[in-house]
This record gives structure tokens, C-alpha cells and sequence, in this order.
């Protein structure tokens, strides 16, 4: 509700070239797509992929919230502790913005508050 | 032909204006302007970005439920022309815009009441804490303080007379 300021974090490398960040070729997943992957029969699909040589760490080590590969286990439990991911988790609590909310604002439909949604880091195996 | 609705800032789109996305899992994202497909582009929510719709009316600042918003809405059905029941539909249009307009103004009005009376309260407040700079502290006390003095004179003079 209130104006979003940007604390800290200037310095990023992806902030250098925020047009080439933006491009559909560099295209990252939406926070909708995330919502859709979350879903339990999506979900074990990306947790539990093939080995492809072409991404990072050959596609075992995925977050599922931030849609990010990772090279190992290790990294994988680093990234959970993160500002980034906890950030991300809590994005995700709402439900997403979709065109007919859109719409309703517009004044086709009265106003319906966004469900909450529980979310929580995936969990990983122990070893 | 449809009139369809921005994706951010729910602005009507009218053909031949804007542009749309369609992302690769086919879902299409129509836009009003550039202004709001950069925004779109930069992930932004439309939910937290104080000019749109979404904003205003999650922020309860536009009347949000009412009636005269049940009106318009996506109907998929074609219905057969009938110019009896087409004149009645574009007076029935007028009307009911009519009434949104005078409603959704009414809300604002009511609004902004709010805001009228906490600044009278914080206005009272300020005059009483700096009552000091329209009155003088003394002001009023001169009258008090010559009656005393007279009354301590006069006593004075009573000791006098009994010693």
C-alpha cells in the first residue's frame, strides 16, 4: 500500500542493464507461472528432473519459488537463508493478479480482496 | 468488436490502441500504452502501484461494491437484433452510468470528510499549544495584580496603625 522505496542493492550487476533484463529473450518466470508450478502435480515434475547437461548443476538442484537452478545441495540450502528467496516467498502469499482483477477494478464486478496463500520453502532431503 | 481492459491499469483499450503480449503459454496480456507494458515488464504488481485501478480500489480509496457495477460484464452470448430492445439497452446505458457516476462521486465526497475533520482537531490543538503567540501570558492579569497591591498596601497601612 505504500510507495516502495529501494533500500540498499544499487550496486547489482543486474541493475547495469536493466533493458537487456528486460527483454522476452531473458525472459523469467512470472509470479502467476510460479503460482501454477506450485501446484502439487507441477511441482514434483520440477523437483524431480531429467538430467540436462545444459543447465546448472544438470537440473537436480531447482528452487521452486524463485524458478532457479543451482549447482549443488549446498547452494541450494544457502539460497533458502537469503534475502532474495524470503523476499520471493512472501510475494508469492497472495494470490496473483490476473485480467479479470483487472477488470473488476475497471467496474465489470465488484471488488474482491486477494486470497492468502500458504507458502513454504520446499523441502529438501538430508544427507 | 470489444472495448477490453489494460492489464495494469485497467484503462479501456479501444481498437487499434495499445498493444497486447502473449506470453509463450499462450495467455495474452493487453496493454493501454507503453507506460503500462514497461511496467508489466518490470514485474511490477499492479496491486502496489498507486496510479492504477487495482490500487485504488484495494486501497478503498474508489468505491469498491455496489449494485451499478453488476452491469456491465462479458456476456459471450451474440444476441439477435431487435431495435426495440437495442434503443431500450443504449437509455438504460445512459441511465445507469448516470447512477454510478453520482454514486462512486458520493464515496469520494464522504472520503475526504474524514480528512476535514482530523485537520479542524489538529488546527484546535495547535492554537492551544501556542496560545502564548496571540495572547500575551499576562494579558487580562493587570486588573488581578493592581488589587493586590492595593489590598497589600492597605495592610501595610493596618500594621502601621497598630503599632
Amino acid at each position: 500500500m505504500t510507495r516502495s522505496k529501494q533500500v540498499g542493492n544499487h550496486k547489482n550487476d543486474k541493475k547495469k542493464n536493466i533493458a537487456k533484463t528486460w527483454k522476452t529473450k531473458r525472459r523469467v518466470k512470472d509470479i502467476d507461472q510460479i503460482h501454477e508450478d506450485m501446484r502439487p502435480e507441477n511441482a514434483g515434475r520440477l523437483l524431480k528432473q531429467e538430467i540436462d547437461y545444459d543447465v546448472p548443476g544438470n537440473a537436480q538442484h531447482y528452487c521452486l519459488h524463485c524458478a532457479r537452478y543451482f549447482v549443488d545441495l549446498k547452494t541450494l540450502k544457502e539460497h533458502f537463508k537469503t534475502k532474495v528467496h524470503k523476499r520471493r516467498l512472501k510475494q508469492l502469499r497472495e494470490e496473483p493478479y490476473t485480467q479479470e482483477e483487472a477488470e473488476r477494478a475497471a467496474g465489470m464486478g465488484s471488488y474482491r480482496p486477494p486470497k492468502q496463500i500458504q507458502v513454504q520453502t520446499q523441502e529438501v532431503e538430508m544427507e | 468488436m470489444r472495448i477490453e481492459k489494460c492489464y495494469f491499469c485497467s484503462a479501456p483499450i479501444y481498437p487499434g490502441h495499445g498493444m497486447m503480449f502473449v506470453r509463450n503459454d499462450c495467455k495474452m496480456f493487453r496493454f493501454c500504452r507503453s507506460k503500462c507494458h514497461k511496467n508489466f515488464k518490470k514485474k511490477r504488481n499492479p496491486r502496489k502501484i498507486r496510479w492504477t485501478k487495482a490500487f485504488r480500489k484495494a486501497a478503498g480509496k474508489e468505491l469498491t461494491v455496489d449494485n451499478s457495477f453488476e452491469f456491465e460484464k462479458r456476456r459471450n452470448e451474440p444476441v439477435k437484433y431487435q431495435r426495440e430492445l437495442w434503443s431500450k439497452t443504449v437509455e438504460a446505458m445512459k441511465r445507469v452510468e448516470e447512477i454510478k457516476q453520482k454514486r462512486q462521486a458520493r464515496f469520494i465526497m464522504n472520503r475526504l470528510k474524514k480528512g476535514k475533520e482530523l485537520e479542524k482537531a489538529q488546527d484546535i490543538k495547535m492554537v492551544k499549544q501556542n496560545i502564548h503567540l496571540i495572547r500575551a501570558p499576562h494579558a487580562g492579569k493587570a486588573k488581578k495584580l493592581e488589587d493586590k497591591m492595593v489590598q497589600k498596601l492597605q495592610e501595610d497601612v493596618d500594621m502601621e496603625d497598630s503599632s
